[in-house]
Parts: structure tokens; sequence; C-alpha cells
């Protein structure tokens, strides 16, 4: 079954569909109407790698009729302790191939449509236009001001989400009400300073607990209840086990939402972060 | 304030926890404002947590998010800071 089909051919659920959603479609909070919603869900990811993994997953099982999965990289060994998405049987595969492969297996309803491209600025809002929600499950600042800057220009809701050893930051991102990533962040680190889970090593289980608070926004966005993390920033800390929530504001000058926005369209993010820079420096 | 029990705590998070040795640092030399705080915490951890903070003309990396007892510190604003507050330190993430 197509899961882009429209609501006609969704008003009725299959025995099947009935008794694989029971669990969820006893919530009051979900119910026959929010599964159709999530049915008829459309969720991009970007990165099908630690983050991307266990949203793919969740998102899936759940019945999200259509998600985009990009992703360029090829599966290596070192991304199976926690990109629970490939297998031993994948390495070499591409990932959004092997993405889709997992993510369809578990659940047919699902149709999932692998972009094994590599985002720009020239190309995004191109393919976010086909989503209702954004996931960044990025490993890089470049791309995770992209995509911020683009769901902001083009008025998607984004699931953001950083994790590095131990420790994990989650937001949610809906222009219009609350701050985004750059009113977190206005500025990338200067490089070198933040290490990429490449250098400093992560837990995988950081991933898989991070990434679920993603899909659990994702699902909440879907079906309009709860309280996403619009305007709050959620730090995990696996070492010390806590979980908490700060109050983040929208700033008023920031560059891409603020009442004066200087970015009013997407450019170069490598130079931003200054990754250019940097390179000509070490070569 | 000055009294015997006078210090801040500043709760690093992330790369800055790791190039520190540890979660929280306290400061006993009575830091009166945010910017006080991470002076002392530069002169006691060394070099590399120095250059996390402060960038080469010496003002805080914005790339940084400052809480005094969880609420956003400005620094503009020179955020003071008063015996027994806890300073957190935020890093962006970039791994997924």
């Amino acid at each position: 079954m197509s899961g882009d089909s429209s609501p006609k051919a969704k008003r009725v659920f299959t025995e099947e569909q009935i008794e694989r959603y029971s669990r969820q479609l006893l919530l009051p909070e979900v119910g026959g109407e929010g599964q159709r919603k999530v049915l008829a869900a459309r969720v991009l990811l970007i990165g099908a790698g630690g983050l991307g993994s266990p949203v793919g997953l969740y998102l899936a099982a759940a019945g999200v009729g259509t998600i985009g999965v990009v992703d360029s990289d090829r599966v290596e060994l070192s991304n199976l302790q926690r990109q629970v998405l490939h297998a031993t049987q994948d390495l070499g595969s591409e990932k959004c191939l092997s993405a889709k492969a997992t993510m369809e297996g578990i659940n047919p309803d699902v149709r999932v449509v692998p972009l094994s491209i590599r985002l720009r600025s020239e190309n995004i809002l191109g393919i976010i236009a086909d989503y209702d929600i954004v996931v960044d499950g990025s490993d890089n600042f470049p791309t995770r001001y992209l995509v911020n800057d683009a769901c902001v220009l083009a008025g998607k809701p984004l699931s953001h989400a950083g994790i590095l050893r131990f420790d994990g930051q989650v937001t949610t991102v809906v222009p219009g009400r609350g701050p985004c990533y750059r009113c977190l962040y206005p500025q990338p680190p200067a490089p070198g300073m933040v290490p990429s889970c490449q250098e400093a090593g992560v837990l995988g289980v950081t991933a898989g607990v991070v990434g679920c608070l993603q899909a659990t926004e994702v699902i909440k966005l879907i079906l309009g209840i709860g309280d996403p993390l619009v305007g709050r920033l959620l730090l995990y800390d696996g070492l010390d086990m806590t979980i908490r929530t700060i109050r983040i504001r929208r700033d008023p000058a920031c560059a891409v939402c603020g009442d004066s926005p200087a970015i009013t369209e997407l450019a170069d993010y490598e130079e931003f972060c200054g990754l250019r820079a940097a390179e000509e420096i070490a070569s | 304030m000055t009294d015997d029990g006078n210090h801040v705590t500043v709760r690093l998070y992330g790369p800055l926890r790791q190039a520190a040795g540890g979660r929280d640092v306290q400061l006993e030399a009575g830091a009166t404002t945010v910017k006080d705080a991470l002076a002392q915490l530069a002169a006691c951890k060394g070099s590399r947590v120095a250059d996390m903070i402060f960038d080469q003309q010496g003002a805080v990396w914005p790339s940084l998010i400052l809480l005094v007892n969880d609420e956003p510190a400005d620094l503009r604003e020179a955020s003071s800071v008063a015996s027994g507050d806890v300073i957190s330190i935020l890093m962006p993430l970039a791994g997924g």
C-alpha cells in the first residue's frame, strides 16, 4: 500500500491496519483520525545515520505514509554501532537505499523516497517543498545552518538535534511560532572547536535516545498534540542520566527569522562555517 | 556576596566538559559577573578551555549559550552573579 495515497483512500482502515496500529489507535490523542493524519504525513529525514535511524524506524513503524531520506553516503562498518537502520549485509550499500529497505520492511504502508544527493543551497528548497516536516539528523554545521535557514524561509517545521559522546540537544523549530536554530546559535563555533563524533566518539545509545525524542516531536507535530519543544532546548546527559529543558527566545536580530532578516536567500554555508578557510589553511 | 561560603559554580556541557575534565567547576574567588566568572574559569582550566570561551579579541564566542540558574545571561548587560549561582555554558553539537 502506498503511503502517499489520497485522504479518500485512507478513509477506511484494513483489518491489518487496525491490528498493526491497535496500540496507538487506543490512545485518545491518536485514534482513527490521528492515524489517518499519520498515514497521510510526509516527513523528510536529513541523514540516515545515528539520529536518522531511530527516527526512521519509529516513524515507519507508526505509519508515516511518506518518508524522504536524504543521504549520499554508503554504509560503513563503523556506522553499525549506532546506525540501526543498516545491517552488516548492507555494507557498501547506499544508506538511503538500505534505509528504504529496512523501513518499508517494517511497514508496507510506508513509502520511502531515497534521495542520494548532497543538500545544497540550490536544491534544498525544491526538496523540502514536498514534505510537511523536516528532521535534521545531519552531522555537520554547514548542513545544519542550511537546513534551518531553508525551513525558516519555506515555513516548514523542523526537528533539530545534535549529539556528541553522551550528550544530546533537541529543539523544534516552527517558523513564526518561536526561535530558530540561528536564534539559539547565531554563529557556528570556530573550526575545530567542537569535535565531530568521528573525532570525539559517541555512544550508540545516545543517538538512539535523542533520535527517539525527535521521532516523538514529529508525531506530536503531525497529530497537533502536546507541547512540542518550540522555544525550548532539551539537554540530554547520558552520564548524569538527566534530561532538562531550558527556555530559548526568538532573537529579534536573528539573521534569518528576525524582524529585519539579512538572509533572504540561501548561500554558501561551508564558508560561513569557516570550513573552506580551514581547508585552505590545512592544505 | 563575601560570606565564607562564597562560590559560583560553572557547569560545562559537551566539548567544554571534556576539555575541562569535569562537569562542575567551583570558583572560589567570588565572581560578581558572568564575564568575571568566565575569565576565572579560563585562568584555572588552561588555554584549551580559554580558547573555547574567548575569541582572539577576548570576546565570548557568540556560538556559546550562557545561562545563570537556567535563565539566559546577556553579557551586554553584564549579568551579575552571586554566591550559590550556577552558570551553565552550552555549545552546539554537530553530530548526528
